[in-house]
């Protein structure tokens, strides 16, 4: 009897501890969760230190801590870490609050975490993303919705270069993104090079520059170099060719990607290998840092970036007094002219945007940072020290007026096209540069077939458009 | 409630023990008794508990969380309310299986992971042998042989992708000897590299078991089976391989299934998006769930793996009546 009495307590105390776990573990989300929506956004968030926020409170957060994650800076890792610090200290005095930078090295690590907090409701205050993951961290609702309120907080949302507000949002009424950094496309030429091939400068027609690479290309020298097995690289290529010829490759509710453009646009990148010649045959083989390795060696005449973070390692190379930047070509393969309906993009919108937290309970020690972040003196600093461009109107002018080889990267920034706000386009990214990695084995080979090739955009189709469909 | 599960721990403390506590004074009598009133129907189960909670929080609830998943529309759009996501019932299930790539990475997956532990079996079995009899520098040689197996998967697939790079040491080395190799880390020799590397990095385990299994071989029979003539074939073939069948049997099972859950070699190794080839169950749930954001659709792959690869594998473990015990008995 008695035994029968322990055992029953026990099982009791047992069931106890289970239910205690299970509802501390679901009650740790459930408040955020159900505050979080209206209540982080409105004065209503009655647990907050800041329910009673107003614009005044932010410069008061004594004893308040915002964390930033942001990718780490594989170039310039030091500086970035001091960069950390000051940004902190200045921050500090200002408003009373630290702030703590914690680093991602990938984008999936950076992925994994967005969607971990966005489904415990806490997390980081500040994001800094990519501009082609901004669709889809809005797409989460996850992230605030600047009011015009917000974007004073910020400093106003004309100190902000136009063009850099083009992938904040799905609207000029609805955005998350607060541009932060930009780095356009962009050509690097060896002048050398051209000038013994008798070329003054680079064409501007995709067609054309094929014609000069192939002079260009012999005696150990080739004419581009293409880093095909680049994990980012490569899809860019097939949007700016797709968008010169007409093709946005999402529109509305509809994919394109098996339009004939597209296809032209794949044959045309991987022809420069398996037909014209005019690449070095390892470059199947190359990620972007070995593409810059062989012209920063003198063994390419082109060199299309997609990124300027090389700009710092091309000014200390060996081809350092020879190379200039050009625009990259804004007329699509085939065409003399941009056709009609095509857009003559010189890059995508790159770069990074900064979004805030809904769940954040600082949003407005957030937006000051944010401030200081994208003010003058900030943008300046990391331009100099990280090679990114500015987004801050002042900050660009000054940078203009003293670095005039910067021009054509400035004017790729200027005429660079937002990718399609969707929340499918990072599917429908991953499906363009699954083509790319499929069809590098028929490249290596020398021939790239196109009913193959066809059959890959087919079913790179087929997900872009599910994924599309899927959206609300 | 810690102090109150002290309390009732306290009262099972065996009645030694606590005879010699003073604070045990009050209970010998009732301690006494309660050990000699265990019987079989009478075992203080419930003391199991807090291992069965343990269990329940840790395996049952993610499993469970894991299957209700697999039934929502979960995407970038409902995450954020994961609970309130659309019931869509099968319709991931029978996407998973007639519309996704499921179907071939879980042959990619079971052939990879078949191929590797019978290549691995041989390599261990021979390693182990080499290594049973005593000779200069046995030590160090058996350390060596360790290597493989404690070096991070992160670093073995990073280190092999550099050397599989198309301008890299193997296609080079290949090469001098009048070898064309072709693209190692994409199109169909992807998956070789896959088979190479994976078992480069596990063979290891296998020498550990079998060594185990050599070490229990009693040394009376190397001595019986001497003194009877044996060569080393038939003393190998009917002596030894009796004792090595259980643990290398117990480490084919446990190696095969490491094979399968093996996600860090092929993503480190090739990257995503990864060339058809090499796509395994583990692979492609990651890029289903993380990178396309279709959580439903990855839950349900999960499960769909795990009752596709149930199937052989209970029927592997009925095959062999894997049983330590009854396999050394034979």
């Amino acid at each position: 009897m008695e035994t029968r009495k322990t055992r029953l307590a026990a099982l009791t105390a047992g069931v106890a501890i289970t239910v205690l776990a299970l509802t501390a573990c679901s009650g740790s989300n459930s408040p955020g969760g159900s505050n979080s929506p209206g209540g982080s956004n409105s004065p209503g968030g009655s647990n907050s230190p800041g329910g009673s926020n107003s614009p005044g409170d932010s410069t008061n957060g004594a004893g308040q801590t915002l964390t930033v994650y942001i990718g780490a800076d594989g170039k310039y890792g030091a500086q970035q870490q001091q960069w950390f610090k000051d940004v902190s200290a200045a921050f500090q005095t200002q408003t009373g609050a630290t702030v703590n930078f914690q680093t991602f090295a990938s984008g999936s690590e950076e992925l994994t975490k967005i969607q971990t907090s966005v489904v415990a409701n806490q997390g980081p205050d500040i994001y800094v993303v990519g501009t082609t993951f901004t669709p889809t961290a809005y797409s989460t609702g996850a992230f605030v919705s600047l009011t015009a309120d917000d974007w004073s907080k910020v400093g106003g949302k004309d100190k902000f270069v136009p063009a850099t507000l083009g992938i904040s949002g799905p609207s000029d009424s609805d955005q998350v993104g607060i541009p932060f950094n930009s780095g356009p496309f962009a050509m690097a030429y060896n002048t050398d090079l051209l000038a013994k091939a008798g070329i003054d400068k680079p064409a501007t027609t995709w067609d054309g520059l094929v014609a000069q690479a192939k002079k260009l290309t012999g005696n150990g020298v080739y004419g581009m170099a293409i880093a095909y097995k680049d994990n980012f690289d490569p899809w860019k290529f097939i949007w700016a060719m797709s968008r010169q010829a007409g093709n946005p490759i999402i529109s509305g509710k509809v994919a394109k990607v098996d339009d004939p453009t597209t296809l032209k646009a794949y044959q045309t990148y991987f022809g420069w290998l398996a037909t014209d010649h005019v690449v070095d045959p390892a470059s199947v083989g190359w990620n972007d840092g070995q593409a810059l390795a062989a012209f920063a060696s003198g063994k390419a005449a082109f060199f299309p970036m997609s990124t300027t973070s090389n700009i710092p390692t091309l000014s200390t190379s060996a081809v350092k007094d020879v190379y200039k930047f050009a625009l990259m070509p804004v007329v699509p393969p085939g065409a003399t002219t941009l056709p009609a309906g095509g857009v003559g993009a010189t890059s995508i919108l790159a770069g990074n945007n900064i979004v805030v937290a809904k769940y954040s309970k600082n949003q407005d020690l957030a937006f000051a940072l944010v401030k200081y972040l994208t003010d003058d003196a900030n943008q300046q600093f990391m331009y100099k020290t990280f090679g990114v461009l500015p987004v801050n109107q002042t900050t660009i002018k000054a940078v203009v007026a003293s670095t005039p080889s910067l021009g054509p990267i400035l004017d790729a920034a200027a005429g660079s096209v937002a990718t399609p706000f969707s929340g499918a386009w990072a599917d429908t990214q991953l499906a363009l540069m699954n083509v790319v990695v499929q069809t590098i084995p028929d490249l290596a080979n020398g021939s790239v077939d196109s009913a193959k090739l066809q059959s890959l955009l087919t079913a790179a189709q087929k997900t872009a458009q599910t994924s599309l469909d899927k959206a609300p | 409630m810690p102090a109150s599960s002290a309390e009732s721990a306290g009262q099972s403390v065996p009645s030694g023990l606590a005879g010699k506590t003073p604070s045990g004074r009050g209970g010998p009598t009732a301690n006494v008794r309660h050990r000699r009133g265990v019987t079989a129907s009478n075992r203080p189960l419930w003391m199991l508990i807090p291992g069965g909670v343990l269990m329940i929080l840790v395996i049952v609830v993610p499993i469970l969380l894991g299957l209700y998943i697999s039934l929502l529309t979960l995407d970038q759009y409902t995450l954020r309310q994961w609970l309130s996501a659309p019931f869509t019932g099968l319709g991931n299930y029978i996407e998973a299986v007639t519309d996704s790539p499921l179907l071939k990475s879980f042959w990619i997956s079971l052939s990879f992971a078949v191929l590797s532990t019978a290549a691995t079996v041989p390599l261990g079995i021979a390693a182990a042998l080499a290594t049973q009899n005593h000779f200069p520098g046995r030590a160090v040689v058996r350390s060596v042989f360790l290597i493989p197996f404690v070096m991070p998967s992160f670093v073995v697939a990073t280190v092999w992708r550099t050397m599989f790079q198309p301008d890299g040491v193997i296609v080079s080395g290949l090469h001098s000897v009048g070898i064309t190799s072709g693209l190692w880390l994409n199109g169909p020799n992807s998956y070789w590299t896959l088979v190479i590397v994976e078992i480069w990095a596990a063979w290891p385990f296998i020498y550990l078991l079998a060594l185990a299994g050599l070490q229990s071989v009693d040394h009376d029979v190397h001595e019986a089976s001497a003194l009877d003539g044996a060569s080393w074939w038939p003393k190998l073939r009917y002596v030894i391989f009796p004792y090595l069948k259980g643990p290398v049997a117990l480490a084919c099972v446990i190696a095969t299934l490491n094979h399968i859950n093996n996600f860090t070699l092929p993503f480190v190794l090739f990257g995503v998006p990864a060339p058809e080839d090499v796509q395994t169950l583990p692979f492609l749930t990651y890029i289903t769930s993380f990178q396309s954001f279709r959580f439903g659709l990855g839950a349900a792959m999960a499960f769909s793996s795990l009752i596709l690869l149930a199937i052989p594998l209970i029927i592997y473990v009925r095959a062999v009546k894997l049983d330590v015990d009854e396999g050394a008995d034979k």
